[in-house]
């Protein structure tokens, strides 16, 4: 009897230390979710329709043309499609660091590395820097005029800022350059985890550097692995400051977010705005549930 | 017979002597060239922030250190563009937000990690499943309940959501907790301890370094937040630090002057670097904790 009371106090306590971010949780994520679906299928403009939901819904009701318009209108599929593959290309960056975030932990995993904590920092440097004045930077080093890059190449005249696709290869140089940091501390973590008995097995077989990476420290990087890529390939999804700061809207690097945002709040047609924002919902969900089915060493387990 | 073995051991040895020099210098030129690769738009950075504005755009020659340090580049940017009011705005929504919102979300990860709750998986994978949510998909129908709410060009929009915590790191110290036993907080219990003072007086304190490396990754998460306060901050006196300093290139008085764009950069990124010297640790470390296994 007083055990099930205490019992019911410990569940009502344990509820209501959850319940700011579960409000949190149902305004911010769940309804500005919902309103963003039916938007979708609205030609709602917030400058001439107030209070959509409750009395004009009938008026503005579209259905799927929205949709329809991504795919097919003249100028917004261009541009729709233009985003799209803009935004895969510059994935790129997302494997290619992660390969240089490898190569560097393995050759910074080791104790007598002299500097090794120093090269650490630098090269996790950018992931603490501001990515408004890292692209500030790097639009300088990338001038065609002035910028390091083309003085180095001894002025090819290469115009990287406003070619469209060059721009992309400067993106992701640049992204490479900022984002190795962050998956060589994640891979250093790893390469700590590994037991030390299955280096010591391999050096009485007589295995050497090389065959240990690729036998051991590499196979037993894979969750991190898939982590990181799963990660990235989400973060890049939604890269917005490539192509606001660094390309300055440049067409060569405008990416679906930026397509959302220029075409909602710049050009106030939120029904296409919504209806590409749902589809990037639906697609980096996707992405989630692939990463939940097929590691399970990520999923929360009690 | 025995003499060759001796020999060609001998051989052996000085070939492992050998390969083992070659890779260490292999290892140290990779990576004395990343560091640089590194470093070098930093130290390019800091160089063009001091130089005068044709040095800078210099078409026919490359150099590196300017000819007199223009140190007056940095008084010319403190003074054009809005810095001290970009630094306040920053500052004012880093200590709103990280304090109530670290509290709200170690508390809810108290309940998570510790606490006997009916439906507590499900509760937790749909905190969970928010951070899949692209906030592009998120904005306008918030953008549209701050306007109406008159809070566009306010920091409102910032601020609020901070207050019901943060997804990531409640993750995070979900993991943490679970790692401290329970019996600490069963004896609490029969001492007559209430469970919110379980998570004040006993949990909190033990988080320790988990808690303040988390906190320096929010800190620095807001600091360089742009999209959010870019598309809610449009007046000058609101703008955060980063807007400011994204609207640098084009306008706010710098011209196309380089060096001052470049002594802006470094200006507003110097309070960052700062923190990440001192709390270098917290930054290395902390991912190591995050329970990740290899």
């Amino acid at each position: 009897m007083k055990r099930s009371k205490l019992d019911r106090k410990e569940h009502i306590a344990a509820f209501l230390f959850i319940l700011i971010p579960l409000i949190g949780f149902a305004l911010f994520t769940v309804g500005s979710m919902f309103f963003s679906f039916m938007y979708s299928f609205t030609k709602l403009n917030p400058i001439k329709h107030y209070d959509p939901f409750f009395s004009i819904i009938g008026d503005i009701w579209v259905g799927f043309d929205k949709y329809k318009d991504l795919f097919t209108h003249e100028l917004h599929s261009e541009r729709f499609f233009r985003a799209i593959g803009n935004t895969l290309v510059l994935l790129l960056s997302v494997p290619l660091g992660m390969l240089a975030g490898l190569l560097v932990a393995a050759l910074l995993n080791n104790r007598k590395i002299v500097g090794s904590k120093i090269m650490r920092m630098l090269f996790y440097l950018p992931a603490v820097s501001s990515a408004v004045a890292m692209n500030l930077l790097w639009r300088f080093v990338f001038n065609h005029e002035y910028g390091l890059i083309n003085m180095l190449l001894h002025n090819t005249g290469l115009k990287w800022l406003d070619d469209y696709a060059l721009i992309k290869t400067a993106i992701i140089f640049k992204n490479v350059w900022g984002g190795l940091g962050g998956t060589m501390i994640m891979y250093l973590a790893g390469m700590l985890n590994i037991s030390r008995d299955y280096y010591e097995a391999a050096d009485i077989d007589g295995a050497n550097g090389l065959q240990k990476f690729f036998r051991i420290t590499f196979p037993m990087l894979t969750p991190i692995t898939f982590y990181l890529l799963i990660v990235g390939v989400i973060g890049g999804l939604q890269s917005y400051v490539d192509s606001d700061v660094f390309a300055q809207g440049n067409v060569g690097a405008q990416t679906i977010v930026y397509f959302i945002w220029k075409r909602g709040i710049g050009e106030w047609n939120y029904g296409l705005a919504s209806a590409a924002s749902v589809l990037l919902s639906v697609v980096i969900m996707a992405v989630t549930i692939v990463q939940f089915r097929f590691s399970n060493r990520w999923v929360f387990e009690e | 017979m025995e003499n060759t073995t001796i020999q060609s051991n001998n051989r052996s040895e000085t070939v492992k002597k050998v390969t083992h020099i070659a890779t260490y210098t292999i290892i140290y030129i990779l990576l004395i060239g990343g560091s640089l690769m590194m470093f070098f738009p930093y130290l390019w950075m800091v160089m063009t922030s001091l130089k005068t504005n044709p040095e800078a755009a210099n078409t026919l020659q490359l150099t590196l250190f300017p000819k007199v340090f223009q140190w007056k580049n940095y008084v010319e940017v403190w003074q054009k563009v809005d810095i001290l009011i970009g630094l306040k705005n920053t500052v004012l929504i880093e200590i709103s937000v990280i304090p109530v919102g670290t509290f709200v979300t170690a508390m809810a990860a108290f309940s998570f990690a510790k606490l006997k709750l009916i439906g507590k998986n499900f509760f937790l994978l749909l905190l969970m499943s928010g951070m899949m949510v692209p906030y592009a998909a998120l904005l306008l129908p918030q953008y549209r309940v701050f306007s109406s709410l008159n809070m566009i060009d306010t920091l409102w929009p910032l601020i609020l959501p901070g207050f019901f915590g943060n997804i990531s790191m409640m993750f995070f110290f979900v993991q943490y907790m679970r790692g401290i036993p329970s019996s600490l907080f069963e004896a609490a219990k029969i001492d007559g301890a209430g469970y919110f003072a379980q998570y004040v007086r006993i949990m909190l304190p033990l988080l320790g370094p988990a808690l303040a490396a988390q906190i320096v990754f929010w800190f620095v998460g807001i600091w360089n937040d742009y999209f959010a306060p870019s598309v809610y901050l449009s007046v000058n006196e609101e703008m955060t630090l980063q807007v400011i300093l994204g609207k640098l290139n084009s306008s706010i008085g710098t011209g196309n002057n380089l060096p001052l764009v470049m002594a802006g950069a470094v200006l507003s990124s110097l309070p960052l670097y700062i923190i990440y010297i001192c709390f270098q640790r917290f930054f290395i470390e902390s991912m190591a904790i995050t329970g990740i296994k290899g």
